[in-house]
């Protein structure tokens, strides 16, 4: 209700700023309707994402100098879950929908100062010069929601300042009032997250509950906000940056389990809470070209404030001991680890397009001796003045542990063909197979090869 | 007598052919320095380029763009239709240096050079055919013919990660505007043809409307351009990032 609320109050901001300004560019509807779904190859072809996406945008330019821009997603998405005869009365079980603001912001050029950029509001602050994976973009939660969407992110409601020193050089400061954390994986693969749990219990015990609680950030000022200032600039023809962020990890970790006995019969129940570190995040990158081949790289030093530790309970266990049995262990040391990426690409002149990039640590890796390697391979072929496009080697090669890779790493394959149905009209089919090994997000895709539908109306 | 006379208009002979052919390669450099001369003669022009492209069997399909351009190296171009592209936008500057801005993902991207060896956003022009550099810089020319009407030049690359072994064209006598231009690959086999309709906008001479067809894919792209603008100030300002994504 308070979505619907809130998407009323943005087109009624929109329509009074069209009302206001008669003399500015008119209010434009722009957007598309997308679906995507996606089955597993394997017997019986499990139906595993159904997506039916209508992006609305909204623009407004005033009079040159400020800018009004909203985005909405209005979609039906999931499988009904039905399980109980009362989830037949409930259309939300049924045929699952919501809405969503992704951005709302109003941009104003020249504010105060004519170097002076304002941005306030819902908006996406995409930092880094790498391809959709940047070590450097922390501002805005990651939207983990779609885990094959890598780096999407959801947009954050900020103060956004952008002062230009020169037409290559601008210092940039963005201020997050407060804290929103990532949101996880939805469909078959919303445990990705979550470590593997394997407890054994003194003989006679069983585990009867596990309750998580999620111990965040207040929202308050001091608490909650995260601050990211960034300098760009320019040398010999490269493109770079410097930045830093303040701020939180969206994603929590396993701070405390606590164990109680349920009942007398040696049933046990675990408390968990999870917790939100902070960390300095220090960033540069540089884009460029040698020799007509794209270049970039980008680096990002993550310095956790505090130590993360986790710490496990167990004094209900055995009640005979005089003192708390209490396990502690170190899931985050306070030590700085790096993130990074280096890529390239290039355009070939029968239509190809090559684009490679080494990263090392995926987005949910932290802590140093926890990241691993990924090389990411794209590459496509366009045919009839870009009509149709295929993607014949496209995909990733990761190494979770280079002693010993036969039992740690995962292949990606993703092969893709699109084509363009009419100007606005693109449909694609694509596969994703995996294979692979060890702990790494990749390689617990195993089994889940799948087949991809999409189609994009853009209007 | 007859021997020596005989002598002396070989003499001369030689000395013609030996003197006409530095002639030529000068007079080739000149008109070609005027054609330069007429597509750059603004300061700057803003207009918006109609792009319709029909392929082999006449199904066709249209782009929409605006241009802002400033002198020989800075340029904006950003598509307005069709819709799946709308907002795309490519800024060219100095030293080859281009941006392109996705709005879908929010963020300018610098672009590899390399991409003016591909086609421009599904047309039969290239991102190098597009670029606003005189052809003087790309090229050396060599004097091919002239009659009534036209020069005849043959055009050679500088550089060899051009596309193109030679390019043909023929200018117009009166005002030293572009007519044809015929594009050659590196077998030397004839692959796409430009056919140019200039008019004059002001004190300025305007290619109005430019047709590029793809000979072996049969595949035509006609650029219209209109609301065309020429000296209305633009400065360095108006070719930046901060520009691009505004």
């Amino acid at each position: 209700m308070k979505r619907a609320n809130l998407f009323i109050t943005v087109l009624f901001v929109a329509f009074s700023l069209q009302a206001k300004a008669q003399t500015s560019q008119p209010l434009k509807l722009s957007g598309y309707l997308q679906t995507d779904q996606r089955i597993l190859t394997k017997s019986p072809n499990d139906w595993v994402w159904n997506e039916n996406r209508l992006s609305l945008q909204l623009e407004k330019k005033i009079s040159g100098k400020a800018k009004f821009y909203s985005e909405v997603w209005l979609r039906n998405i999931g499988i009904p879950k039905v399980t109980t005869a009362s989830d037949l009365y409930n259309k939300g079980i049924i045929d699952p929908w919501n809405l969503e603001i992704r951005e709302a912001y109003v941009q104003l050029y020249g504010f105060l100062t004519k170097n002076l950029d304002v941005t306030i509001g819902r908006q996406r602050i995409a930092w880094g010069t790498a391809d959709k994976i940047n070590p450097t973009d922390n501002l805005n939660p990651y939207d983990f929601e779609d885990i094959l969407d890598f780096g999407r992110h959801r947009g954050s409601d900020a103060l956004n300042l952008h002062y230009w020193l020169s037409a290559n050089a601008s210092f940039q400061v963005v201020y997050l009032p407060f804290f929103q954390p990532d949101n996880l994986p939805i469909g078959i693969f919303a445990d990705i997250f979550s470590s593997p749990v394997n407890l054994s219990f003194p003989e006679g015990m069983t585990l009867q509950n596990i309750t998580t609680r999620v111990n965040a950030p207040k929202y308050n000022l001091k608490e909650g906000s995260t601050l990211g200032v960034k300098y760009k600039g320019m040398i010999s023809s490269f493109n770079f940056s410097l930045s830093y962020v303040w701020g939180w990890d969206g994603l929590p970790m396993l701070t405390d389990n606590t164990f109680t006995l349920a009942d007398t019969l040696g049933g046990v129940n675990i408390n968990s809470i999870l917790s939100y570190h902070r960390r300095h995040i220090f960033g540069a990158d540089l884009a460029g070209n040698i020799g007509g081949v794209g270049v970039w790289a980008e680096a990002a030093c993550f310095v956790p404030v505090n130590e993360v530790v986790m710490t496990t309970d167990l004094s209900a266990l055995f009640p005979g001991t005089p003192y708390p049995v209490i396990y502690r262990s170190t899931e985050l040391k306070k030590q700085a680890y790096f993130r990074y990426v280096v890529g390239g690409d290039y355009y070939f002149k029968n239509n190809g397009y090559l684009n490679v990039q080494f990263l090392h640590g995926f987005v949910n890796e932290s802590g140093r001796g926890n990241l691993n390697d990924y090389l990411f391979l794209r590459y496509e072929q366009k045919f009839f003045n870009d009509k149709f496009k295929i993607c014949p080697l496209s995909g990733a090669v990761v190494v979770s542990n280079w002693h010993d890779i036969k039992h740690n790493y995962a292949i990606v394959y993703m092969p893709e063909i699109s084509y363009m149905a009419t100007e606005n009209t693109e449909i694609s089919v694509s596969g994703l197979l995996f294979n692979g090994k060890g702990n790494d997000l990749f390689a617990s895709f195993n089994g889940y090869d799948m087949l991809l539908f999409k189609m994009k109306y853009s209007f | 007598m007859q021997t020596l006379k005989f002598k002396l208009l070989t003499a001369i002979a030689i000395l013609l052919a030996f003197a006409t052919k530095p002639a030529q390669a000068q007079n080739a450099s000149d008109i070609l320095k005027k054609v330069d001369d007429v597509m750059y003669a603004s300061k700057d022009m803003t207009a918006v380029n109609k792009i319709e492209l029909t392929n082999r069997s006449g199904q066709k399909d249209y782009r929409e763009a605006t241009v802002a351009q400033k002198g020989t190296s800075y340029r904006i171009f950003r598509f307005t239709k069709p819709s799946s592209q709308a907002g795309i936008s490519v800024l060219s500057l100095p030293d080859d240096i281009m941006y392109l801005y996705m709005p879908a993902f929010g963020k300018v991207r610098r672009i590899s050079s390399s991409i003016k060896n591909q086609n421009f956003a599904g047309t039969d022009f290239s991102y190098d055919d597009m670029e606003a550099k005189p052809f003087m810089e790309k090229y050396t020319p060599k004097f091919l013919k002239e009659d009534a009407g036209y020069y005849y030049l043959e055009l050679t690359p500088k550089s060899n990660q051009s596309a193109y072994s030679r390019v043909t064209m023929s200018v117009n006598k009166e005002h030293y505007y572009l007519v044809e231009m015929t594009y050659y690959d590196k077998g030397n086999h004839e692959i796409k043809v430009a056919n140019y309709k200039f008019v004059k906008i002001g004190n300025y001479w305007n290619a109005e409307q430019i047709t590029m067809k793809d000979l072996k894919k049969q595949h035509t792209t006609s650029l219209v351009m209109t609301d065309v603008k020429y000296d209305n100030g633009l400065t360095n300002d108006d070719f930046t990032v901060r520009k691009l994504q505004e």
